[in-house]
C-alpha cells in the first residue's frame, strides 16, 4: 500500500532480545588466565536464528552458557561486558532490559528454562537416565509454572498442594499425600501435569507420547532424546532458545528432520535462536544471520547470504574453502595451516594473525576492532581499516 | 611347512593383482546372549553379506549412518575382528579371481573335486583367515588402520618415538639409532618433527595426534591402509590438513585406502569409488562422480538430501522418518523399505511393518494381545476385542495404511478379536550391476 514492492523499504530497527556486550569471560588456569572469551559484542534481533559458528575452544560455548549463567565458577570469572536481555513483555511495557550477568541467583532461577532455553550438545548426556521421559519434562512445568497448574484446579490451593507441586514436600508430607483426601487431589494434579507434558511432546512430532513418557532415556534413540530435550525447552515458551550443537551427536537424514522441527516450531512460537555450530554449511541452510567466532573473538558478522557470498574476513574464508565440496579437487584442499594460538593472557592483536597468510606488523601489535563494512557486515581486520571501499586490498579467494 | 612358505611366496608376487582385498560375501553376526546360562537367543547382523573388491592404488569410500556396520566390516578387513561368514581375500590374482567366480557360480555341493581342491589351494594362500605365519606376517604388516578416536588409539603411557617405532620394532626393521632415525623420518612425512620424539600423546592436539597415527600406520611401508573417520573428531580446517596429507602419501607411496567415513563431502573428495551401507548390508556402490550426480538408490538420494552441502546455492534439507530397524531383526526384501519415500508393494512388505504401524495408533497397540506369526509374512494378531481387530482389518483393507504395503497385503481376514494377514512373500534383494559397474540392490532401478 505504501511502497512499490520492488523498491527496498526503509530498514525497520528491530526490535532486540538480546544485546552482548563486550564480553569477557575468563578461566583460571595453573599457566595463568586463560581468556576463552574476550571481548565478545552481538545483538540477537527479535525472531531471527543467528549463528554462531566457530571451531573446537573458540569460546562459543562459554559465550552461550554465559546467557544463562551456567560457567563454573571458580575457574570461570565473569571479567566484564554485559548481556541485556529483553524479555517480550519487557519490551512490550517499554522497559529497561535486565542484566543477565547482574541479577540475583533467584531471578536467575526463574528465567533460566522459562524465558530462555538451551538445547545441548549431547541429547544422552542431557537427560537423567533414571527419570522417565515424563517425570523430567513435568519438572519443567513444576519449575515454572506449579502456580497456574494449581490454581487451574483449584483457585484457592491448599499449601499442602503447592508445596507438592514445587516440588517442596518433606517426607511426612509425601505420605500424607498418599491417603485420602490428598491423594486424589494429587492424583488430579499428576492427570494435569502428564497432559502438559503429552502435549508439549507432541509438538515436537514424538509418535505416542503416553507410551515414551513412561520409558526411560536409554530406551530411546538420538533423534528420539533430542526431540524430547526440544519438548523441554520449549516447554515454556520461551524467548530465547539456545541450541548448542543440537545435531552434532546425530546422523545426517535424522539431522535435517530435527533442524527442520526447530524451524517450524520457531515460526509458530515466535521464538529467536541463538544456534551455536562448528558446521558452515549447516548455518548456511538455517540461520538469518551468522557471526564467526575464533579464539575468543568475534571477526566477523553479517547476514547468512553477506558472509557466503563476499565473506571478508581471512579466517572466514579459509574456513569455508576447507569445507571439501562437489568444487574442489582432491588434495586441494585450502587447509588453514598452524593451530588455534594459546590464550593464555594473550597480547593485543588479532588472534589470526598466527595463521593469517596477509598478516602484517600492526596485526601482531594492536587489537583490531570491527569495522562496518555495510549495514549489516562487519569485519575485524586492518585490511579494511582505510574505510573507502574502492581502496579496500583486493583478498584473493584463499590460496592454501 | 611347504604350503605355508608356498602361501608365503603367492601373497608376496604382487605383479598380476587384481585387487588388494576382496570381499564375498562377508558376515559378522553378534550373538546376543541372555540369562545366567548365557544362552544366545539371537544375532545382531552387523554386517551381513557384503561383497567388494579394493584395486590397487585406489579409494574406496565406505558410507553410512552410524550402527550400519562400516566400522564393524573395517575392522573385519583389517583382521581385528573374526567374521562368521564369507571370505576375505588379501591379493588375489587376476586369474584367480576369475576362477573363483566361476566355481562360486556353482552351486555348493554341485561342485567337483577338482573345484574343490582349487577352491582351497586359493583360499589357502590369500584368504586371510586361513594365511599363517609368514604369510599372515605379510598380511598384517600390509593392511594397517587409522582409528577414529586418537585419544583411545594412541598408549598415553608411550612416547611418541615408542608409539611410531613400535612396528618396526617388532617385525625387527631397526633398533637403536636407526630405529630413531626411521620414526624422525616418517615424523617428517607427516608434518611433525625431530622435536616431537620424547613427547607424550596428551601434549598434541587432535590434528597432530591423528597425524602420529598416521605415521604409525605408515611405518611398515603398507600397500593398504583402513581409514575409519581419520578426521570426524577434527576441526574443518585441522581436518583439510589431513585429507591433503593423506592425499598427498598416497601419491607418494602408492598407497590404497579404504575411508570409512559418514560425511558425504568428506568421502566425495577422497573416494574414486563409494559403497553406500544401510543396516550391514552395501546397498549402492559406483564412481563417485557417477554416485554423487546419479544414485540409483532412494537411500542414497536421502542421504544426499539431508547432506548440508556449502557449496550449492539453493539447497532444501530433507530428513527421513522413522529410525534404522533392529539389526538383530532386519526387515525382509530391502532393508530400507520401512523408512523409503518411494516403497513399492515389492519391497518385501511383512509382519513387522504392520505391528509397526500399529504402534503410531495408541489405543490400537494397546489393544493388541498377541502376534501369532507362522512367518514373517503371515501371522494371526489378537486384539482385546472385536471393535479394535474390525478397525485394524477395515484400516488394512481401505487406505489408513501406506497403500504399498496395502497393496503387498495377499490376504486380511478378520474373525472376532482375530485378525489373520498374510504379505505377498519377496525373497532377498541382490546388487545388480545398472551400467558400468555402477550396482545397487533398488528393484525401482535394476531390470525385473
Amino acid at each position: 500500500m505504501t511502497s512499490a514492492p520492488d523498491v527496498d523499504p526503509q530498514p525497520i530497527p528491530r526490535s532486540l532480545v538480546a544485546a552482548v556486550k563486550d564480553l569477557r569471560v575468563h578461566f583460571q588456569a595453573k599457566a595463568g588466565l586463560v581468556h576463552a572469551v574476550d571481548g565478545v559484542s552481538f545483538e540477537i534481533r527479535d525472531g531471527e536464528t543467528l549463528g554462531l559458528v566457530g571451531e573446537t575452544g573458540c569460546g562459543k560455548s562459554v559465550t552461550a552458557r554465559s546467557f544463562i549463567r551456567l560457567i563454573p565458577s571458580p575457574p570461570g570469572v565473569y571479567a566484564g561486558g554485559e548481556i541485556d536481555f529483553w524479555s517480550t513483555e519487557a519490551r512490550r511495557a517499554g522497559q529497561r532490559p535486565i542484566d543477565l550477568l547482574q541479577i540475583p541467583q533467584s531471578e536467575m532461577l526463574r528465567i533460566r528454562g522459562d524465558r530462555i532455553a538451551m538445547i545441548f550438545q549431547d541429547p544422552g548426556k542431557a537427560l537423567n537416565p533414571a527419570l522417565t521421559i515424563g517425570r523430567q519434562v513435568a519438572e519443567v512445568f513444576l519449575q515454572h509454572r506449579s502456580g497456574e497448574i494449581l490454581t487451574a484446579l483449584d483457585p484457592n490451593p491448599p499449601a499442602l498442594l503447592r508445596r507438592a507441586a514445587r516440588q517442596r514436600s518433606s517426607t511426612f508430607e509425601r505420605l500424607l499425600l498418599k491417603v485420602p483426601p490428598w491423594r486424589g487431589k494429587m492424583a488430579k494434579l499428576t492427570r494435569r501435569l502428564d497432559d502438559l507434558v503429552a502435549k508439549a511432546l507432541t509438538e515436537t512430532q514424538i509418535p505416542n507420547p503416553r507410551k515414551i513418557m513412561d520409558s526411560y532415556p536409554h530406551e530411546l534413540s538420538g533423534g528420539m532424546k533430542q526431540r524430547v530435550l526440544i519438548a523441554q525447552a520449549l516447554a515454556c515458551n520461551p524467548d530465547l532458545l539456545i541450541a548448542d550443537e543440537p545435531t552434532t551427536a546425530l546422523d545426517v537424514t535424522i539431522q535435517a528432520r530435527i533442524l527442520e522441527l526447530i524451524s517450524e516450531l520457531q515460526a509458530r512460537l515466535e521464538t529467536s535462536v541463538l544456534y551455536i555450530s562448528h558446521d558452515l554449511s549447516l548455518v548456511k541452510e538455517i540461520c538469518d544471520r551468522v557471526a564467526v567466532m575464533y579464539a575468543g573473538r568475534i571477526v566477523e558478522t553479517g547476514t547468512t547470504e553477506e558472509i557466503f557470498s563476499n565473506p571478508l574476513h581471512p579466517y572466514t574464508r579459509g574456513l569455508m574453502a576447507a569445507v571439501p565440496s562437489a568444487a574442489h579437487k582432491r588434495g586441494e584442499l585450502a587447509a588453514i595451516e598452524g593451530n588455534v594460538p594459546e590464550l593464555v593472557e594473550p597480547p593485543p592483536s588479532c588472534r589470526f594473525s598466527s595463521r593469517c597468510p596477509f598478516a602484517v606488523e600492526i596485526c601482531r601489535t594492536t587489537d583490531p576492532r570491527a569495522i562496518p563494512i555495510s549495514e549489516e557486515h562487519s569485519v575485524a581486520c586492518f585490511a579494511y581499516e582505510t574505510g573507502d571501499p574502492t581502496e579496500l586490498p583486493v583478498l584473493e579467494h584463499w590460496v592454501s | 611347512m611347504t604350503a605355508v612358505s608356498s602361501a608365503a611366496g603367492a601373497l608376496a608376487e604382487t605383479s598380476s593383482e587384481r585387487s588388494v582385498i576382496s570381499l564375498r560375501g562377508v558376515e559378522k553376526h553378534f550373538p546376543i546372549k541372555e540369562g545366567a546360562m548365557q544362552r544366545v537367543v539371537g544375532q545382531v547382523r552387523a554386517v551381513d553379506g557384503v561383497s567388494f573388491e579394493v584395486r590397487p592404488g585406489e579409494t574406496v569410500g565406505l558410507v553410512g549412518e552410524s550402527g550400519c556396520g562400516k566400522t564393524t566390516l573395517g575392522r573385519c578387513i583389517s583382521g581385528l575382528t573374526p567374521t562368521t561368514g564369507g571370505k576375505i581375500y588379501f591379493r588375489l590374482g587376476d586369474e584367480d579371481a576369475t576362477r573363483l567366480d566361476e566355481i562360486e557360480a556353482v552351486p555348493e555341493e554341485d561342485r567337483n573335486s577338482e573345484q574343490r581342491a582349487e577352491v582351497e589351494r586359493i583360499d589357502s594362500g590369500h584368504r586371510i583367515d586361513q594365511l599363517s605365519g609368514p604369510a599372515w606376517r605379510i598380511y598384517r604388516r600390509n593392511c594397517q588402520v587409522v582409528f577414529q578416536d586418537s585419544f583411545s588409539s594412541l598408549n598415553p603411557r608411550q612416547l611418541v618415538k615408542d608409539i611410531v617405532g613400535r612396528p618396526l620394532r617388532v617385525y625387527k626393521e631397526a633398533s637403536g639409532v636407526e630405529l630413531t632415525e626411521r620414526v624422525v623420518s616418517l615424523l617428517e612425512s607427516v608434518g611433525l618433527g625431530r622435536q616431537h620424539l620424547y613427547r607424550y600423546p596428551h601434549q598434541f592436539s587432535g590434528g597432530q595426534r591423528q597425524r602420529i597415527s598416521i605415521a604409525r600406520a605408515l611405518a611398515l611401508d603398507p600397500e593398504f591402509i583402513v581409514l575409519d573417520e581419520p578426521t570426524s573428531a577434527l576441526d574443518v580446517s585441522v581436518q583439510a590438513q589431513i585429507l591433503n596429507l593423506l592425499h598427498e602419501l598416497q601419491q607418494e607411496r602408492g598407497l590404497t585406502y579404504l575411508f570409512i567415513s559418514h560425511d558425504l563431502g568428506v568421502v566425495r573428495l577422497m573416494s574414486d569409488r563409494i559403497a553406500v551401507m544401510y543396516l550391514g548390508q552395501v546397498v549402492e556402490q559406483g564412481t563417485a562422480l557417477e554416485l554423487f550426480e546419479s544414485p540409483r538408490h532412494p537411500y542414497t538420494e536421502a542421504l544426499l538430501a539431508a547432506n548440508p552441502d556449502i557449496s550449492s546455492e539453493t539447497t532444501v534439507m530433507r530428513g527421513l522418518p522413522g529410525t534404522v530397524p533392529d539389526p538383530a531383526n532386519p526387515p525382509e526384501g530391502c532393508r530400507f523399505h520401512t523408512r523409503c519415500p518411494v516403497a513399492t508393494p515389492a519391497c518385501g512388505w511383512e509382519i513387522d511393518d504392520a505391528v509397526g504401524w500399529l504402534q503410531t495408533h495408541e489405543t490400537l497397540l494397546g489393544a493388541l494381545v498377541d502376534v501369532e506369526r507362522r512367518s514373517n509374512f503371515d501371522a494371526t494378531l489378537v486384539f482385546q476385542d472385536a471393535e479394535a481387530a474390525a478397525a485394524v482389518g477395515a484400516a488394512m483393507v481401505d487406505g489408513e495404511v501406506p497403500s504399498a504395503m496395502r497393496d503387498a497385503l495377499a490376504e486380511v481376514a478378520t474373525d472376532g478379536t482375530r485378525v489373520d494377514m498374510s504379505f505377498i512373500p519377496i525373497e532377498p534383494v541382490r546388487l545388480e550391476d545398472v551400467g558400468g559397474g555402477h550396482l545397487t540392490s533398488c528393484i525401482l532401478h535394476t531390470p525385473r
